[in-house]
């Protein structure tokens, strides 16, 4: 019976609540029991639990009885609220009738509010606006309701305030969804049409495809196709979140839940993929959704060589769960075999290397992050460059391009003036302004990509003592007098150390970039002298002076198992290092390029 | 053969005042607990002797803390008559005793030498007033002077002083003065040290605050290089990182016989709080706190050897254990070195076979080297003893 179930996810800028709400509702509606509750239950993954951030966006069923007396079947989709991981929600919207707007009552309308509630109005959603944390004595409850009733013209007194944190009110949360987001229309009958909007890999079950029945029904029994891979297969399991998964015999048409393909490989099974019977199969399988296309590109290299197989079945493995992370071979002079990584934003990548380090066990070398360049050659030829050191000579070169974007930041009026200056150092160009509220202000400018990668969000959050939020899209490529920005240690030129800058700025920052990493390269047996050039020509040099004294002073009868503990420590710092030809630089200075503000 | 021969640590864990570079496991404030103390200290020695095998025969005694010389000469009599009845004393025994300056007086010192200690070891660290506030040392120069001259008529003739550099404001003139002023009292043995911050002292905390510069390496080096030097012209030889002892009449040199036992990996016995020992294949630790010690050894019986009831941690040392910490502390003999032949002996397998790898790779960066008659002393070069944690670490950990 459709006409009982409502699917819909909570959307919120990052940190209002939204797993937290979701806490409230699965023990409200009885789907977990107080016993096993835990904070923000639907963070499964260990980062995610420890970060205090979803990343991966989740859904649960769950059975609730409203006040009318009826049992309603509710569909939650938790969300992600970080920026770099959009895509999540534009997914999951296409799952739901309705959208749970949460907004922090002590910060008001952010960023990733407006983001996400533009993305869900697109998405025809219907808008069930609250205010969350009104427990909190800095919570303005009344600002903020005037605030999102001047955005979705509902009116203030309407929407709901609340405290996920302590239950209050949330029961009229559960009724407003089973009262205002329609039921799915849709028929049991009619062939089917099943879109794929989320998945994970499964060591035994194989991919699990997260789906949104649209139209007709899924029997475990049924041979099943999905439509733009032409992969026909037999269901391993079929079944719901509940939240863990939980087998069913049958899906009709309006359910969330999940069928486990039993697929080894990812790309047969994509997000965005249509299910439908090989029997009878639809006309046409569903809108899909916008391909993720990554922004910023690192190398990632295994700090020991031998595990660079390791590294390669690592990454598979994470791909299989996060199909926005691509991935190629690379070979480095310095840092010899290793992969040229593709991420959503800087956030998804410091995700990512933690994973590899924590979950795999594996030492790796980060490159700094670099956007993908557009590099056209005088034979005519455009390339792709996301790797600096890999910009042809300057005299093979007609122009390079490189993607700009739209940014909008909002932030209380007074760092007016702070925000204009940090973007236009950047070299952003100022587009508009809005005031969605009473002294907050949104300013959009068109800003290079590779400005914003570069320490943008920290140093904007330090200028705004933690106010401003931002959000962003890519605009286009332009064209700039951009050069590349050499690194020699030891006399050897590292290319994983290379940039690609602005002409104008190539001078402070390789004189910026040696100062840093003369700082970082610990000193050697041997001088190891630091040298950046641009154009060929050389901007600056030191000199890291040889290590003269490392030695234990004492070591008697009753230190030697703590002096052996120090030196073991030592030891395995030291392994932790790179060598590049007979210098060991840590890990750090493959990052320098980013934290040259700090100087 | 010397394999036998065993040393004994004995630590006293009390101070006057705590020196504020200081992390070794000494309390000040506590002297009343001195009697009940060695009480235990000597019920821990009887323990131990009882439940060793056979009866142990000892070479070197060391009272180390602390300071040792806060005892009364009764209770230091104690001590050794216990020892005395535990285990078989050697012909030619070092007993050493830890003084600070300030502490001493003619007729203690008179007492001790009468009780058979012969090597008494000084705390002097520098002869700068500001250099001795800064690292709040309870004495002054002129009392260590004082120290020398009545130790030596009390009849020790093998006095070592402790020296450090590397203080923050030292110059080297300050140094050169401090060493060149020690060197006025002609001891038999120097131990020069490179002051280290370490964890939870008063100094690491200025140091965090900025109140006091950070060590500077480099001066260190050259302050050290410039000991080295002048102790060379001086008539001391080097035998250890920090350590530096002349010529008997004899040819031998005035090294601490004590402190070899541990550079060359071989047994020692370690009584009281925080003591460490290391024996038939255990390395042991006391309780670190001087009311639990002493409540440790009241109630407890004996253990099995070379444990007691006061250890609290006892480590099986297997032989790649073994063979990793030789090496370690081995190659800090600077004369000496590790030496092939006798490494072979003990352990049955070769130097190169077990660390051919690590030897060749310091060897070629030019951190140890090979010496000796036959070519087979391994040792640190000159340049390797400033450096020698980037060798011993190769030796250490998987
Ligand atoms: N005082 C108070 N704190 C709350 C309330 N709701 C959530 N929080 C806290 O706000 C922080 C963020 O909550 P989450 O539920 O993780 O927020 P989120 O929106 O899921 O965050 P992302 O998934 O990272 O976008 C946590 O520390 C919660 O404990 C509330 O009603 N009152
Ligand atoms: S005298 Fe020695 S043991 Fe006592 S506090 Fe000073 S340095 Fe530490
Ligand atoms: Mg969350």
């Amino acid at each position: 019976m459709s006409d009982s179930i409502r699917n819909f996810c909570i959307i919120a800028h990052v940190d209002h609540g939204k797993s937290t709400l979701a806490d409230r509702m699965l023990q409200m509606t009885g789907t977990i029991s107080d016993r096993e509750m835990t904070e923000q239950v639907l963070d499964t993954m260990d980062l995610e639990r420890e970060k205090g951030v979803t990343i991966k966006a989740s859904a649960v069923r769950m059975s609730y009885t409203a006040k009318n007396g009826r049992v309603y079947e509710l569909n939650l989709i938790d969300t992600p609220g970080h920026v770099d991981f959009n895509y999540e929600v534009s997914r999951a919207l296409l799952a739901c009738e309705g959208a749970l707007l949460v907004v922090d009552a002590t910060q008001g309308i952010e960023a990733q509010t407006l983001a996400n509630l533009y993305m869900a109005l697109d998405a025809d959603l219907v808008i069930v606006p609250v205010i969350n944390k009104i427990d909190l004595i800095s919570a303005r409850p009344d600002e903020v309701a005037q605030d999102i009733s001047s955005l979705l013209g509902t009116s203030p007194e309407k929407i709901i305030r609340i405290s996920a944190k302590d239950g209050t009110n949330v029961d009229q949360v559960l009724e407003s969804i089973v009262c205002d987001v329609p039921p799915p229309i849709g028929e049991d009958d009619a062939p089917l049409q099943a879109l794929i909007f989320d998945s994970h890999y499964d060591a035994y079950k194989g991919v699990v495809a997260y789906l949104r029945v649209f139209a007709g029904s899924i029997h475990l029994s049924d041979t099943l196709r999905l439509m733009a891979a032409g992969v026909d297969l037999k269901p391993v399991e079929i079944g719901v979140f509940a939240p863990d998964m939980h087998p069913m015999e049958i899906l009709t048409a309006g359910d969330v839940g999940y069928v486990a393909t039993g697929l080894k490989t990812v790309s047969e099974c994509r997000v965005g993929d249509t299910f439908t019977h090989a029997a009878q199969p639809a006309e046409a399988p569903l809108p899909g959704y916008r391909k993720v296309k990554p922004m910023v590109f690192a190398g990632v290299y295994p700090v020991e060589g031998e595990d660079y197989g390791n590294l390669k079945d690592a990454l598979e493995k994470l791909q299989l769960n996060d199909a926005s992370l691509v991935y190629s071979p690379e070979t480095s002079q310095a840092l010899n075999f290793g992969f040229r990584c593709g991420f959503l934003g800087l956030f998804h990548m410091e995700i990512i290397q933690e994973r590899l380090e924590r979950e795999y066990d594996l030492d790796i070398v980060v490159t700094a992050p670099s956007v993908e360049y557009e590099v056209l050659v005088r034979s005519g030829e455009t390339l792709q460059i996301s790797s600096p050191a890999k910009l042809p000579d300057e005299a093979e070169i007609l122009e390079v391009r490189e993607p700009w974007m739209k940014i909008q930041i909002i932030s209380p009026t007074e760092y007016y003036g702070t925000i204009m200056d940090l973007a236009t150092r950047r070299r952003g160009i100022f587009r508009e302004q809005d005031f969605p509220a009473p002294n907050r202000v949104q300013l959009s400018f068109d800003i290079p990509l590779s400005e914003i990668i570069v320490d943008f969000f920290d140093e904007l959050k330090s200028r705004t003592r933690g106010y401003a939020s931002m959000d962003y899209q890519f605009a286009e490529y332009r064209r700039d007098d951009l050069v590349k920005l050499e690194v020699l240690v030891n006399g050897e030129s590292v290319d994983a150390l290379a940039a690609i800058v602005h002409r104008q700025d190539a001078y402070h920052k390789g004189q910026a970039l040696v100062t840093k990493l003369k700082s970082i390269i610990p000193r050697q047996l041997f001088d190891v002298p630091i040298q950046a050039s641009a154009a060929g020509r050389v901007i600056s040099r030191a000199t890291v002076k040889a290590v003269r004294k490392d030695v234990l002073a004492k070591c008697y009868g009753g230190d030697i198992t703590r002096k052996k503990k120090l030196l073991e420590k030592q030891k395995r710092g030291k392994k932790r290092m790179k060598m590049v030809g007979s210098v060991e630089i840590p890990q750090e200075a493959f990052m320098a390029i980013l934290r040259l503000e700090e100087e | 053969m010397m394999m036998a021969n065993y040393s004994i640590y004995l630590h006293i864990p009390f101070c006057h005042h705590r020196c504020s570079y200081c992390d070794f496991n000494t309390y000040a404030g506590q002297e009343q607990r001195i009697p009940a103390y060695v009480e235990a200290l000597c019920r821990e020695i009887n323990l131990a002797a009882q439940s060793s095998p056979n009866p142990l025969a000892i070479h070197t005694i060391f009272f180390g803390g602390g300071t040792p010389s806060l005892l009364p000469p009764e209770q230091l009599d104690k001590i050794l008559t216990a020892l005395r009845q535990g285990f078989t004393f050697q012909q030619d025994m070092e007993i050493t005793l830890e003084a600070n300056p300030g502490t001493l007086a003619p007729g203690y010192l008179e007492t001790l030498h009468e009780l058979g200690f012969n090597r008494l070891s000084l705390g002097m660290q520098s002869a700068n007033p500001e250099d001795l506030a800064l690292l709040e040392r309870q004495h002054q120069y002129f009392e260590v002077i004082q120290s020398v001259k009545w130790a030596r008529q009390a009849g020790f003739n093998n006095v070592n002083l402790d020296l450090i550099f590397g203080i923050p404001h030292q110059t080297m003139e300050r140094w050169q003065a401090t060493l060149g002023l020690a060197l006025g009292l002609n001891p038999e043995h120097l131990s020069l040290y490179a002051l280290t911050l370490e964890h939870g002292t008063p100094f690491q905390r200025w140091t965090e605050r900025g109140l006091i510069p950070l060590a500077d390496d480099d001066l260190a080096a050259d302050m050290y290089e410039w000991a080295s030097e002048r102790l060379d012209t001086a008539g001391y030889c080097q035998y250890e990182i920090s350590n530096w002892a002349r010529r008997k009449t004899d040819g031998d040199i005035y090294a601490c016989l004590h402190n070899l036992q541990y550079w060359r990996n071989q047994p020692y016995l370690g009584f009281g709080a925080g003591a460490h020992g290391s024996a038939a294949g255990y390395r042991t630790a006391d309780v670190l706190g001087i009311q639990a010690y002493i409540a440790h050894c009241a109630g407890g019986s004996g253990k099995p050897f070379p444990t007691t009831p006061a250890t609290i941690t006892s480590t099986p040392i297997d032989r790649r254990t073994e063979m990793q910490e030789t090496m370690m502390v081995g190659l800090r003999l600077t004369e000496e070195g590790v030496s092939a032949r006798r490494f072979k002996q003990r352990f049955g397998e070769s130097l190169a076979e077990v660390f051919g790898n690590e030897i060749a790779y310091l060897v070629g960066l030019g951190l140890l080297e090979w010496a000796g008659e036959d070519n087979e002393t391994l040792r640190l070069t000159r340049r390797g003893r400033l450096l020698g944690n980037q060798v011993f670490m190769q030796f250490v950990g998987d």
